[in-house]
């Protein structure tokens, strides 16, 4: 091969971006156990459902500001969502609706109406859920309606916590890149540098990414175990998100620190920062991203598709142009 | 090479792949809607048909199908929306009722279809009113169809699942691997559920397929698992590694004859893929609101039994 294609310069990218992909699925491996470790998904639903209930002392209570929140978690309707004492990760915004007007109208038994749930806001002391609860139901024309409106609150309230998860996700995503990249040393540059003058490792490196590539998209895909049941999916994640020993074998050999750091200058250093701070940023575009780069750079180096793309691409028994028309 | 030069060739490299993006639209949908509609086949809403073409399409091949599309807007989907009515030459009475409709809502039934086609650059978020009037025509920028109709303002259009004479769908060889290799992120918030995914084609495939398990009867339809084949290659080479969910509405041939037929069975029919909201659903679920990239989930609708 000739040109740029054939060259040490798209072996050492083949390379990088094989480490930038094993980094990544370590990182997502190390992510998933943060989020188990730390419950994270329970305690930001119960920080969204205090915002909401907390500050409202009840009739029983009137001096206890945290009367009304502490009803709502003995509810039968919210302990059934519960392990043990353990919060639950969901909660549905129908329970929630439901388990707030029923506490508000306790005093009614049997059927409720909207008078009902008026008569138990105008008992309960003042407080931060007795102004929300005003304001959102004296338009509902009936119960009903009163419980959309409260449901729609929840929900709102539900996309904020999504949000505080998705910046506590992404956050410890870099947290974890961070300490994979430094722990490593995971420099970008240092590594470019190896992988140029060592043509050995060069190799060995180009040779685990073409395996690498022949393997399924790290990726999550869903399966039918029972064949007689087609609404009734699992959730598979496949071979292509673990990352095998050979790998992590050639992680070790590219990877690491080296020679006495006392040596190093402040340039060292410089470089260093710079080559772990684009490692993190790459870490942090995930592995599918970085799986897809790479095929496309092995289709590159072979001159064509890879062999199991050619493989799962029929031959052409007819070219149609694209749709014109739904 | 100079260290600082050969650096540069890499991470320019790096970079040209990296800002290779697609141009992905994303879908966004109630999560609620979604677990009602995921395991129907059909949906009704009343829809206010905005622009329709003076005629059916003409019929050859893509999208000369013989289909007579219309766009227009509903309060259920709440999406820009287009229906369709296959075979539209052999549905007089719909065509007429069609032609002589003002903008009034009508009552509509169909298969509802998500299908990455027609994605113009806009992202679509269900419960942002469309546009009036439709800016496109009848064919507007759209994600979401009901396609193919079952009822048009109460005329009964099930007949029309039948084998669209001269059309030439694109045969399971070329029109699976294509549908296998779409990718796609699936995200969720609390209430919503985000598909995002890059142009898609193919909208009518020819295959046989193997019945791989017992139809679910789902109310308005049957579910079933299938092996998918090239029609003119041989039993045992699937064109798609995997079992897909093939949707049968009740009422049409292709569904009277799935019921007499039993697991390791084939048929030759006519199909038009849809994201199955199935999987979609099951992914968010157990993924949080955590993105995950994977290759767009899809389920086939049966429109007809081919010889």
């Amino acid at each position: 091969m000739s040109g740029i294609f054939g060259s040490t310069v798209l072996d050492v990218a083949i390379g990088l971006v094989f480490v930038y992909l094993l980094l990544a699925l370590l990182c997502t491996s190390a992510n998933e156990l943060v989020a188990a470790l730390t419950k994270s998904r329970p305690k930001l639903l119960k920080k969204g459902i205090t915002q909401l209930l907390d500050n409202q002392p009840t009739d029983l209570a009137k001096d206890d500001s945290g009367a009304f929140i502490n009803e709502f978690y003995r509810h039968p309707l919210v302990t059934g969502m519960m392990n043990g004492s353990k919060h639950p990760a969901y909660l549905p915004s129908r329970t929630f609706a439901t388990v707030v007007i029923d506490l508000l109208t306790r005093e009614k038994a049997g059927r409720k109406e909207i008078s009902d749930l008026e008569n138990g806001l105008a008992t309960i002391p003042s407080g931060d859920l007795k102004h929300a609860l005003l304001a959102l139901v004296q338009s509902a024309e009936d119960l009903e309606s009163a419980q959309k409106a409260i449901e729609g609150w929840y929900e709102d309230a539900m996309d904020r916590v999504s949000g505080w998860y998705k910046r506590r996700t992404q956050a410890w995503t870099v947290v974890v890149a961070l300490l994979i990249t430094v722990l490593a040393n995971a420099d970008t540059i240092h590594v470019a540098r190896r992988l140029w003058r060592d043509p050995v490792l060069r190799s060995a490196v180009v040779e685990e990414a073409k395996s690498r590539a022949q393997k399924p998209r790290p990726s999550v895909s869903v399966e039918y175990p029972d064949p007689d049941d087609p609404t009734n999916p699992t959730v598979v994640t496949n071979e292509g998100n673990t990352v095998s020993a050979d790998e992590r074998a050639l992680l070790g050999q590219v990877l690491g620190w080296q020679g006495s750091l006392a040596d190093n200058t402040s340039r060292d250093w410089f470089e260093r920062i710079l080559g772990w701070l684009i490692t993190i940023l790459a870490i942090c575009l995930g592995a599918p991203f970085w799986f897809d780069i790479l095929n496309k750079f092995m289709n590159v180096r072979s001159a064509g598709k890879s062999p199991d793309e050619a493989a799962k691409k029929p031959e052409k028994r007819k070219l149609a142009p694209a749709d014109k028309s739904a | 090479m100079k260290p600082l030069k050969r650096l540069t060739t890499v991470a320019l490299l790096l970079f040209a792949s990296t800002t290779i993006c697609r141009a992905d639209i994303t879908l966004a949908l109630n999560k609620s809607f979604v677990n009602k509609v995921r395991n129907k086949a059909t949906i009704t809403t009343n829809l206010t048909v905005d622009a329709h073409p003076k005629d059916p399409h003409s019929i050859k091949d893509d999208g000369e199908d013989g289909d007579i599309h219309m766009a227009g807007r509903d309060s259920l989907i709440q999406l820009p929306l287009v229906a369709e009515i296959l075979n539209a030459r052999r549905e007089p009475t719909a065509m007429q009722l069609l032609k002589t409709l003002g903008i009034v809502p009508v009552s509509i039934t169909g298969v509802w279809r998500i299908w990455f086609e027609h994605l113009g650059t806009i992202d679509q978020i269900q419960g942002t009113p469309a546009p009036n009037p439709a800016p496109k025509g009848s064919n507007p920028d759209h994600l979401f169809e009901i396609h193919p109709i079952t009822t048009f303002a109460g005329v009964d259009v099930l007949d029309s699942f039948v084998e669209v004479p001269g059309y030439q769908a694109y045969p399971a060889s070329i029109a699976f691997p294509y549908y296998d290799d779409r990718d796609a992120t699936i995200q969720a918030s609390q209430t919503a559920i985000m598909i995002a995914s890059g142009q898609a084609k193919y909208n009518y495939a020819d295959f046989v397929m193997e019945i791989a398990g017992k139809p679910k009867d789902v109310g308005d339809g049957f579910i079933v698992l299938g092996n998918v084949y090239d029609s003119a290659g041989s039993l045992e080479n699937p064109v798609s590694a995997k079992v897909h969910r093939m949707i049968f509405v009740k009422g049409t041939p292709p569904a009277a004859k799935l019921l007499t037929l039993s697991k390791g069975d084939t048929m030759h029919v006519l199909g038009i893929p849809r994201v199955n909201l199935t999987d979609v659903f099951l992914i968010t679920s157990k993924n949080g609101t955590n993105q995950v990239s994977l290759k767009l989930p899809y389920e086939m609708i049966i429109a007809a039994l081919l010889p």
